[in-house]
């Protein structure tokens, strides 16, 4: 499984009012986990009064410019990207996950491709990345920008897009829409709807030719411009995806309990078994699961949704009594016969004895 | 161009989720389920296929039964991969079953999983020649051909690419199957066994399709795990089952 690591904050660059690009390097014994593909993201933890906010951020990098830099737009009532914006300096440590994510093609460097993105506010970080990588690594191939801003103020990376249009010239064109901005061309104000990507793929877009599009943004965005690649003949299989940072449900968890904070009475006295070994512990009767607790006292114990449906982590009650909070996954007649699942399984009596191996 | 909506009403629209991150822990859980099946299905079919290998008559069958048995383990490889990014332990999940495990012939599961392995009913039963091996994977390969219509668009992006990958080569396994029993149904003897083969296993295929009104349907179309019911598949597979088989004059 996936482990956090510290990395080291080396810079932080305001990028627009609201936005920070943050360089970060790993220990050297780190560095090949955090060997990135173009498109990928990064995912951090860090506490905030007690409560652990964990929240993804698409590296904003080239693979060849030899950083890891993400981008961190400030989200209204966003604990980390406000963090982020004003507190993270060079020299702090953060920590995070190896690079995720699959929005990416595999390059070729004899291919001469034509591709298409469409990104919106800070749906640019992976999209930057990718212009990067590809533009460098398939010296052939074309990219045409289609990126959607409220404002000229608030575009993210305006210089460097500029920068890449005079660097690979004639291969990397960029269309700036602007929501509240009047444009010279009227195609080029407003959002991105339906009527738009027509009037692109009429005017500006050559669709025909094109071997495939990335979309990153928010989700009605995502709709609209897949709605339009597909009216203009892509595939299903030409468009990748990727959902921007704020798309993420609340991760923030349950209050922790203590295990020292356990009342006399209130605690389960608790005995996992687990691939023949056993072992008793203390846990608290409420905030924490039967596999929490097992994971917690270094029990290699099995799961894998985590949401009371795929059944991984069922286990079987010897003695004493649980309550499950979710189950989709065991038939009436395995509850019956004592199993429960034990991401969903909080213990109700004194005393608990559980098997993963029945 | 910041504004959002409920990822609900963004999944019932057609939208496509693109991390763990984004998923909601029901579709989460749904979308764990849809992979361990896949994974169990391709990891218990592959062990049944390996003793196919020595029931084949000749090498050209011998390279089929060798080529299917591999890949099916390549496909649970790549979709065990997806569940990985989910915080699946990959090393502990397969080994969690014993995937050649067969009940008897004669058992009857019904359309009802074995415990915690997720393999489709079909793949719990035992093959017990080449030419019920053949039929097998006849039946089976042309029903994964459907299935892979809807798991080719599922609204997890990563996976449904892994699926689009997969689709082919396990169109190319159906394919194999029927090269095979053309060859079986080339004699008299061969046929009648064939007509035997296709009575037993056939029933076991279709029950792979679920049970029809499905209650669980409505959740997964609304989170875009599924677009077409149990019996429109089922029905295309019978279709496509029917052609196959009359052209073979069975």
């Amino acid at each position: 499984m996936a482990r956090f690591h510290p990395l080291k904050v080396t810079d932080v660059r305001r990028e627009t009012r609201d936005a920070v690009v943050v360089t970060l390097a790993p220990s050297d014994e780190h560095r090949e986990l955090f060997d990135f593909t173009q498109g990928q993201y990064l995912t951090f933890r860090r506490d905030f009064d007690g409560e652990e906010l964990r929240r993804s951020y698409s590296i904003c990098a080239g693979k060849d410019e030899g950083a890891l830099r993400v981008g961190i737009k400030r989200v209204d009532g966003g604990a980390f990207s406000t963090w982020a914006n004003e507190n993270l300096q060079p020299g702090d440590e953060i920590e995070a996950m190896p690079p995720m994510g699959r929005f990416s093609t595999a390059l070729d460097p004899d291919a001469a491709r034509t591709y298409l993105g469409f990104a919106a506010g800070s749906g640019i970080t992976p999209v930057l990345s990718i212009i990067k990588t590809v533009l460098a690594r398939e010296p052939k191939s074309r990219f045409t920008l289609v990126y959607a801003n409220r404002q000229i103020n608030s575009i993210m990376f305006r210089e460097e897009l500029e920068d890449l249009k005079n660097l690979y010239l004639g291969r990397f064109a960029v269309m700036h829409i602007l929501e509240t901005e009047g444009q010279e061309i009227d195609l080029f104000t407003g959002r991105i709807d339906a009527e738009k990507m027509a009037g692109l793929f009429k005017h500006w877009i050559e669709a025909e030719g094109v071997d495939t599009a990335f979309i990153c943004g928010p989700e009605p965005m995502m709709l609209t411009v897949a709605q339009g690649l597909r009216d203009h003949g892509l595939g299903d299989e030409q468009i990748k995806f990727e959902l921007f940072a704020s798309s993420q449900p609340g991760r923030a968890k349950a209050k922790a309990v203590s295990r020292d904070a356990v009342e006399p009475g209130s605690g389960t006295e608790a005995t996992v078994t687990l691939d023949g070994a056993t072992r008793n512990f203390q846990m608290p009767r409420q905030g924490e699961t039967i596999l929490d607790a097992a994971i917690a006292n270094s029990m290699d114990a099995p799961y894998s949704c985590k949401a009371g449906v795929c059944s991984t982590c069922r286990c079987k009650v010897l003695e004493g009594e649980v309550e499950m909070a979710v189950n989709h996954a065991l038939e009436d007649y395995e509850v019956r016969a004592g199993y429960v699942l034990s991401c969903q399984a909080y213990p109700l009596s004194e005393r608990v004895v559980v098997t993963y191996d029945e | 161009m910041t504004e959002t909506m409920n990822i609900e009403d963004y999944l019932a629209k057609g939208g496509v989720l693109t991390a763990p991150g984004n998923a909601p822990a029901r579709y989460r859980g749904e979308l764990m389920r849809l992979m361990s099946s896949f994974v169990d299905s391709e990891l218990a079919g592959s062990a049944g296929f390996a003793n196919a290998i020595n029931f084949a008559p000749g090498i050209k069958e011998r390279i089929a039964a060798s080529r299917i048995t591999l890949e099916k383990a390549d496909h649970a490889g790549r979709v065990l991969e997806v569940m990985a990014d989910f915080g699946t332990d990959m090393a502990r999940y397969q080994a969690q079953h014993q995937w050649d495990a067969r009940v008897a012939r004669d058992a009857d599961l019904g359309t009802t999983r074995q415990s915690g392995d997720m393999r489709l009913s079909v793949l719990h039963y035992p093959i017990t020649g080449w030419t019920d091996a053949v039929v097998m994977n006849v039946l089976q390969g042309l029903a994964t051909d459907v299935q892979m219509t809807e798991l080719t668009r599922v609204s997890y992006g990563p996976l449904a690419e892994v699926f689009r990958q997969i689709a082919p080569r396990e169109k190319r396994h159906a394919e194999l199957g029927l090269e095979g029993l053309e060859r079986i149904v080339a004699t008299e003897a061969g046929k009648r066994e064939a007509v035997k083969a296709i009575a037993y296993w056939r029933p076991r295929v279709a029950a792979g399709f679920g049970m029809a009104h499905s209650g669980r349907f409505e959740t997964l179309k609304k989170f875009g795990l599924r677009h077409a019911t149990n019996e429109d598949l089922l029905a295309r597979w019978q279709n496509l089952t029917g052609g196959h088989l009359a052209a073979l004059g069975l």
